[in-house]
């Protein structure tokens, strides 16, 4: 197994992707681990939408220093109120607490305005009552549910239950390892961030339905005459995808860096930055886990059918140094007599 | 075939003057999501959501969207100057009131209204001057008429009815609406509505129907004369009874107004949002450029990688650009729907998806021309099982377009909607556009020269 830009570029790699897949699965099992240990220990920095309160935002100039804004939330009864100065872009004030009594959202934005030395419309202020959250949490948690299950019969009905299930873990795996991200780090959750979550599980899924498809293609065009493992065929399938899944992460997350960098660095918009962080990580671990954690699962799964145990036996029969080349061929080869009745070579420009 | 109608309908859109109506986060407004306090019935809550309409409509925002989301009431106000006042009129719980008439005018006539004026400032303790000063001057019908926030019980306010064609200067209200205990409409040869009080109204009720007699007294709720019944009696004991020339829809209107009151329902404020034009525009620019940046590297990206076919992409990038413009300036101009700052980055994401659409049909070219076959052929035959990849792929992310769509309310919500109208675009363009002009490229222009499609293998190369 050797690696080769080249050999990638020209798509006629052989890993041995499933050869690797044990280490690679302990590592993930690990990671997952330590996210929900965080998520446990730490818990999740939630936004007002899940907690209520109030947030007021106003535009910083340079001669107003934080300690004065902090000052004048004491005085209006909000002492614990957490006072921030984001910059890049325009800078601005940000508080976040709760409503005093005997004030309204209105009072606390104009008097943050007089201490910030700004008109009081050019305070943005946001205010959710506590319930509110809750409600929004349990709408995504029975969303979350419907989609799972309705995702589970699809992918049966299409493929069959051992790969849903394949499917599935990938998913749960992406989101605990994104979630663990945010609890380790303490990253803001707003429903820009559950937006972000839920945009990860369709990309999984969307990566590992790729690959699925790709495997009952081949498995439907292997037929019986060759000598086949499933984990070859499996193998076989993730060489032939993996150039997509390099160049799709590619173009996926090329917007996502842009929206974090130009977006909230350089703009300083908050609300973009919340959602890319979460899209970064996630893309990246949906496509690892597609190739990592959804196929080797299945496989393992379907190794025990007795058609594929029947195969893996004849395998070890058989010297088996070269079976991923040797089952390539064989695919190859078979696609081409399918294909097309054969043609002369054409003449390649030379190099 | 799609590039004619993609293209006709951005003319089309363009030519309307019809461009996306901007949510609350990206022009700055006001966003208010209420809930009911306690059990309401499902006529309670739509005639709720009407009032709250009217008052809307009231303030003049341009592009109001009040939608019910499953218990939630999601008010965005994108753009309206006066926030705070926008926020306390929405759920305030105006009384109906009943106050006398003192006189009537004409909306249209200048004459009348100046002298309407007159009524209403002499009562307020204007001095006799300034009335004078005033009536010179032409008064217009704004002027004039009480906004909507200064429905004061106390004072005298000029209101126009619920038709808007009469004008009414009311005094102040001597009753409310809750002493009413129950209203029916029934039909007795005509529509009427059925009245009664409880212990306290009944004795009000009498008192000014003695001060009124044979005299109007108007129904008012939330700042619109509801109805201007004749008192005709001075003793009701608790009991009275509207009648006039109603149809069953008036009478039933007015029972249900009489019934409720303002707001049938008491709303509590669940997430009150207001952003200012500024930070709003902020967000919008910097959408706007994180946006064009992520597109141009993903171009060059794509050229760089597949040559003649990153073209293709981009051109494929291009078109579901343009459907995707007029179907959200579609949406704004005839659903006032807005675009969300959830949406927009929804957009942003569905680049990637766009593109990989692309991606899988170009392997599996790739693929076959590395079997051997000639590219011509390999453009035609791949699709096929590219594009049932692309299908069962894209109906993933429309079951979960759909369930997030049906079981979430604001925020999810919108971006939903957005994954959805993308994925489906992207089925279109993928299947209507990308494909033949693939082949065309293939056929035409690279000559059995896989390098310009990226592909750097030659035959010799090719393992076999």
């Amino acid at each position: 197994m050797s690696f080769s830009i080249r050999r990638l570029y020209r798509g006629d790699t052989s890993w041995d992707f499933l050869g690797v897949s044990r280490r690679v699965l302990t590592g993930s099992i690990i990671a997952v681990l330590i996210c929900v240990v965080a998520l446990f220990v730490q818990g999740l920095n939630l936004g007002i939408e899940f907690e209520g309160g109030g947030v007021w935002e106003a535009p910083a100039s340079e001669d107003v220093t934080t300690d004065a804004i902090r000052e004048t939330a004491s005085d209006i009864g909000m002492s614990d109120a957490r006072i921030q100065r984001i910059t890049g872009g325009d800078d601005i004030f940000r508080v976040r607490g709760e409503l005093p009594t005997g004030e309204t959202a209105e009072s606390v934005g104009s008097a943050l305005a007089q201490a910030a030395q700004v008109d009081s419309e050019l305070v943005s202020a946001r205010t959710v009552s506590p319930s509110f959250g809750d409600e929004v949490a349990g709408k995504a948690r029975r969303a979350l549910v419907v989609f799972f299950i309705l995702i589970a019969l699809y992918l049966t009905l299409r493929f069959e239950w051992k790969m849903a299930l394949g499917a599935l873990v990938a998913v749960a795996h992406d989101i605990a390892l994104t979630v663990g991200i945010y609890a380790i780090f303490q990253f803001e959750i707003s429903p820009a961030t559950v937006v972000a979550f839920l945009t990860i599980m369709g990309y999984s899924l969307y990566d590992t339905i790729v690959v699925f498809d790709r495997v009952k293609d081949n498995e439907r065009s292997l037929s019986l005459k060759t000598r086949m493992t499933y984990s070859d065929l499996a193998n076989v399938s993730l060489n032939q995808v993996i150039m997509r899944s390099v160049n799709t992460t590619i173009t996926s997350v090329l917007p996502v860096i842009s929206l974090l960098v130009v977006g909230s660095l350089i703009m300083g918009a908050t609300s973009l930055q919340e959602f890319a962080i979460a899209l970064l990580i996630g893309l990246l671990v949906g496509s690892y886990s597609s190739l990592f954690v959804a196929m080797p699962l299945v496989s393992a799964l379907k190794r025990r059918e007795p058609h594929w145990t029947e195969q893996d036996r004849s395998a070890e029969v058989l010297s088996e140094s070269n079976s991923i080349e040797n089952a390539a061929t064989a695919l190859a080869a078979d696609r081409y007599d399918r294909s097309a009745p054969p043609r002369p070579r054409k003449k390649g420009r030379k190099r | 075939m799609v590039l004619l109608i993609a293209g006709a309908s951005l003319t089309g859109v363009l030519s309307a003057g019809w461009t996306p109506v901007l949510g609350v986060q990206l022009q700055g407004g006001v966003e208010v999501v209420l809930r009911p306090a306690d059990e309401v019935s499902d006529e309670q809550f739509e005639r709720a959501i009407e009032i709250i309409r009217n008052r809307v409509d009231a303030i003049g925002v341009a592009e109001p969207d009040i939608t019910r989301q499953g218990d939630q009431v999601v008010i965005q106000l994108p753009g309206v100057k006066d926030k705070q006042r926008a926020v306390d009129l929405i759920g305030k719980t105006a009384e109906l009131t009943f106050r006398p008439v003192i006189t009537f005018f004409d909306p249209l006539d200048p004459n009348q209204l100046a002298a309407a004026k007159q009524v209403v400032d002499g009562s307020g303790g204007v001095e006799a001057e300034n009335v004078d000063e005033e009536t010179e001057s032409s008064v217009s019908l704004s002027d004039l008429l009480t906004p909507p926030d200064g429905d004061e019980a106390a004072a005298t306010v000029a209101l126009l009815g619920s038709t808007g064609q009469t004008g009414f200067v009311l005094a102040p209200a001597q009753l409310t609406g809750e002493v009413i205990e129950e209203a029916v409409a029934t039909f007795q040869g005509q529509w009427i509505v059925n009245l009664s009080f409880n212990d306290e109204g009944a004795l009000l009720f009498d008192q000014m129907a003695v001060e009124n007699y044979e005299r109007q007294v108007a129904i008012v709720l939330d700042g619109v004369v509801e109805s201007a019944p004749t008192i005709n009696a001075t003793e009701f004991n608790g009991q009275a009874v509207i009648s006039g020339s109603f149809d069953e829809a008036e009478a039933k209107n007015l029972a249900l107004v009489l019934r409720f009151g303002a707001l049938p329902v008491e709303f509590e404020r669940d997430d009150v949002r207001t952003v200012s034009a500024t930070l709003g525009e902020g967000t919008l620019r910097a959408g706007v450029i994180a946006g064009l940046v992520g597109l141009a590297l993903v171009g060059l990206y794509m050229l760089l990688y597949y040559r003649l076919l990153g073209l293709v992409a981009i051109c494929s990038l291009a078109i579901s650009g343009a459907t995707l413009w007029s179907i959200i300036a579609w949406l704004g101009e005839s659903k006032g729907l807005a675009l969300t700052l959830a949406g927009a980055t929804g957009i942003i994401v569905s680049i990637g998806v766009q593109v990989d659409s692309n991606i899988v049909y170009y392997e599996r070219i790739k693929e076959e021309v590395r079997r051997g076959r000639a590219v011509r052929s390999a453009a035609d035959g791949s699709f096929r099982a590219a594009f049932s990849t692309i299908i069962w792929a894209d109906l993933a992310s429309l079951i979960g377009a759909g369930v997030l769509y049906q079981l979430t309310s604001g925020t999810v919500r919108g971006f939903a909607l957005y994954l959805g109208i993308t994925t489906l675009i992207d089925l279109a363009v993928s299947f209507f556009f990308m494909r033949p002009l693939v082949v065309l490229v293939a056929r035409r222009l690279v000559n059995e020269r896989p390098s310009r499609l990226g592909l750097n293998v030659t035959a010799e190369e090719a393992p076999v």
